[in-house]
């Protein structure tokens, strides 16, 4: 009979590699239970799982650290980390939790709030890059979404600005500035996104991606300049739908600031025969 | 049919590393037997030699506790998806590749396929089912089926080398790399692939090699220097060893238009079942003296051209006399080519022993000598009438052949010439 409860001694040997303060911290956690001593925790058996070359942009603690592009941490090592924690911490995390679990701010925040018995930030309506890029008509080069949320008529996304892009080369030379109108374009590709996978019945049916088009837009404002390593964060939401146009409105920020507003960008649609998937 | 020849030789045995120090080892009969301090210490284990390999520490079910060479280096989630006969082949895979003077874009293109022997890992297998049921399914590493079952070696390289042709494993207990490479020669022969990377290996561990001791079929004999004599009369069962070989196999044409060093060519193969027993071979050697005919009737070989024979034999009481009745009944009528088994020098390995004999072979007809068979006090008196070598001679074989049966009563026969 399988017993997930671990004695001191097979909780020392799973924590082996991981750092003193960590190994302690998780003996203490196992009496005190106490949700200050997580961070300490995770963060130690994660240290034991990346490679030591990483392991410094780790030290650093940034909630925005990415498991997998920063850190070198894929699937597989994922699941690892996750049963490490899951032992340690003696709780259990679901499949479908794990998948929404990207940085280390969410790591963090969903395990507080595990601990702490509280409802886990959920991360249903995500859609990942691999989901998105399957749905949407725009692809890689031309694709500025990395992820996205869909909830009902609104949607949140985000692309972060990797450096790598070809037309920076150009846009400005040797100053790289992230264009005002592919921004607008990004929020333009967030509504194509919402409005193929969101559902909803104002729209009349399900969209046939070969069918959206930009029509107009309106009451465009950039406040700041975006450069490479910038996260863009994206937010469109449903003004109105008057078939075939549906009209959104769209902000993106930047590190809590304020980067551009699109007031009203209009798209054109025709609903297609397919199911919608 | 195209010609097919070996290009590459990479070893991880218990001989060492190094081609040419193995070379001189096998020349000069030097063993790699030790007493096994992990057997004698325990008063459970009735064995107590062992042939360890050099420089790599694996008995450890945890990676992170393996010592090995630090010219390859592993990240993480690599060497946990490892066991230890798939840390070995890295090694001989690489060495091998090497050794054929490839480039890493001329093993991973559609021509090029990977072919492998190794029994999986009983020792990970353990290590991950026994976590399962005191830990619950969901707490097992994700890793652990790519490090334990029978396919490791072609999840793990095919992967690692980025292998674009045929990849396949071969499970056929101590003949499997026999197989793996009978069956990339045909690649090769009939035009599907132009170079095929093959790769035999087996753990070294308690797990893999213990559990023949209640079979009976483990020497228990506690000196190093003698427990593994294969033909001698008082033989009392093998000697457990693992590693890893890899060969780089060619079609003659394009290794010769590159320029490649060609170690031999290979020129044909044979197989067959007794049809008898689980683990026994048949008693007169009936199954084996098939599989030799047929690697002679493939070749276009007469018995009596056949200048050196490698023998299965692993220093058990009955096969070794199973296979001198399906030598004699072969070569009893010519002049019996040069026998002699390499196991008296390694002991036997298992999943890797017919890729790792059929290595030493090309080592022997490249540097010139045919290897004797060590530790013979008393000839096995079914041995007579048979070329049985006690010394090594200082001379090339130009068609050799090379013997491994395995459980199942498996036969294979593999057929070398001079280039």
């Amino acid at each position: 009979m399988a017993t997930p409860h671990l004695e001191e001694e097979e909780l020392r040997e799973s924590l082996k590699r991981c750092p003193e303060r960590a190994v302690e911290a998780a003996l203490e956690f196992r009496t005190s239970r106490d949700p200050q001593l997580v961070p300490i925790i995770v963060m130690g058996i994660i240290e034991r799982f990346v490679e030591p070359d990483v392991r410094p942009i780790l030290k650093k603690e940034q909630d925005r650290t990415r498991l997998l592009e920063d850190l070198g941490i894929d699937s597989l090592l994922m699941v690892e980390i996750v049963i490490l924690v899951e032992e340690t911490l003696d709780i259990h995390i679901e499949n479908e939790e794990l998948r929404s679990l990207r940085t280390l701010g969410d790591i963090k925040a969903y395990l507080d709030a595990k601990i702490k018995g509280l409802p886990v930030p959920s991360n249903k309506n995500l859609v990942s890059f691999e989901e998105l890029a399957a749905v949407m008509p725009h692809q890689p080069p031309f694709l500025f979404l990395q992820e996205a949320r869909i909830n009902g008529t609104s949607a949140e996304g985000s692309y972060r600005i990797s450096g790598n892009e070809p037309f920076l080369e150009g846009h400005f030379k040797g100053n790289p500035v992230f264009p005002a109108s592919l921004m607008l374009e990004s929020l333009g590709q967030l509504a194509v996104l919402l409005m193929l996978k969101s559902g909803d019945p104002v729209f009349g049916g399900s969209i046939d991606p070969d069918s959206i088009f930009f029509v107009s837009c309106d009451g465009v404002r950039c406040h700041k300049l975006c450069k490479p390593q910038d996260d863009l964060q994206l937010k469109i939401s449903l003004k109105k739908v008057h078939a075939p146009l549906a009209q959104f409105e769209g902000t993106i920020m930047s590190k809590g600031i304020k980067v551009a507003k699109a007031e009203e960008i209009s798209l054109t649609f025709q609903v297609g025969d397919q199911p919608n998937a | 049919m195209r010609n097919v020849v070996v290009t590459g030789v990479g070893l991880v045995t218990c001989l060492g590393r190094d081609k040419e120090a193995v070379s001189e080892r096998l020349r000069n009969q030097e063993h790699g037997f030790v007493r096994y301090q992990p057997f004698v210490g325990n008063p459970e284990i009735p064995v107590s030699v062992a042939a360890p390999i050099p420089e790599f520490e694996t008995s450890s079910a945890d990676p992170e506790d393996w010592t090995f060479p630090s010219e390859i280096r592993f990240r993480l989630e690599q060497l946990r998806g490892l066991c230890p006969n798939a840390l070995y082949s890295h090694f001989a895979l690489r060495q091998a590749v090497h050794d054929a003077g490839l480039a890493l874009e001329e093993i991973s293109n559609t021509r090029t396929g990977l072919y492998t022997a190794s029994s999986g890992s009983a020792a990970m297998t353990y290590h991950h089912l026994h976590r399962m049921k005191r830990f619950g399914p969901m707490r097992c590493s994700p890793l652990g089926i790519v490090a334990s079952t029978a396919g490791t070696l072609n999840f793990n390289l095919a992967a690692a080398y980025k292998i674009l042709g045929s990849t396949s494993g071969f499970v056929s207990a101590c003949a499997s790399s026999g197989h793996a490479l009978g069956f990339a020669h045909d690649e090769i022969a009939f035009n599907r692939q132009d170079r095929m990377l093959v790769v035999g290996a087996e753990d070294f561990t308690e797990e893999t090699i213990i559990p023949f001791a209640s079979m009976r079929v483990l020497s228990t004999n506690e000196d190093p220097d003698s427990a593994s004599r294969p033909f001698d009369k008082n033989r009392d069962g093998f000697v457990g060893t693992g590693g890893a070989v890899t060969l780089v196999l060619e079609d003659e044409e394009i290794a010769r238009a590159r320029g490649a060093h060609i170690y031999a060519r290979f020129r044909g193969w044979g197989q067959s079942t007794d049809g008898y027993h689980v683990a026994a071979s048949h008693p007169d050697g009936h199954g084996l003296a098939r599989a030799l005919e047929q690697a002679l009737s493939s070749t276009g070989w007469e018995p009596g051209s056949v200048d050196y024979v490698n023998a299965h034999a692993t220093s058990t009481p009955a096969g070794d006399i199973s296979e001198c009745r399906a030598l004699k009944s072969i070569f009893g009528s010519v002049d019996s080519p040069a026998i002699s088994s390499t196991k008296s020098l390694t002991g036997h390995a298992l999943s890797l022993s017919s890729i790792m004999e059929a290595s030493f072979c090309l080592l022997a007809m490249d540097d010139e000598f045919m290897p004797g068979s060590a530790h013979i006090k008393e000839l096995e008196p079914e041995a007579n009438g048979l070329n049985i070598l006690r010394e090594t001679l200082s001379h090339a074989p130009n068609r050799l052949l090379s013997n491994s049966s395995g459980f199942g009563g498996v036969n294979v026969v593999l057929a070398f010439e001079k280039p």
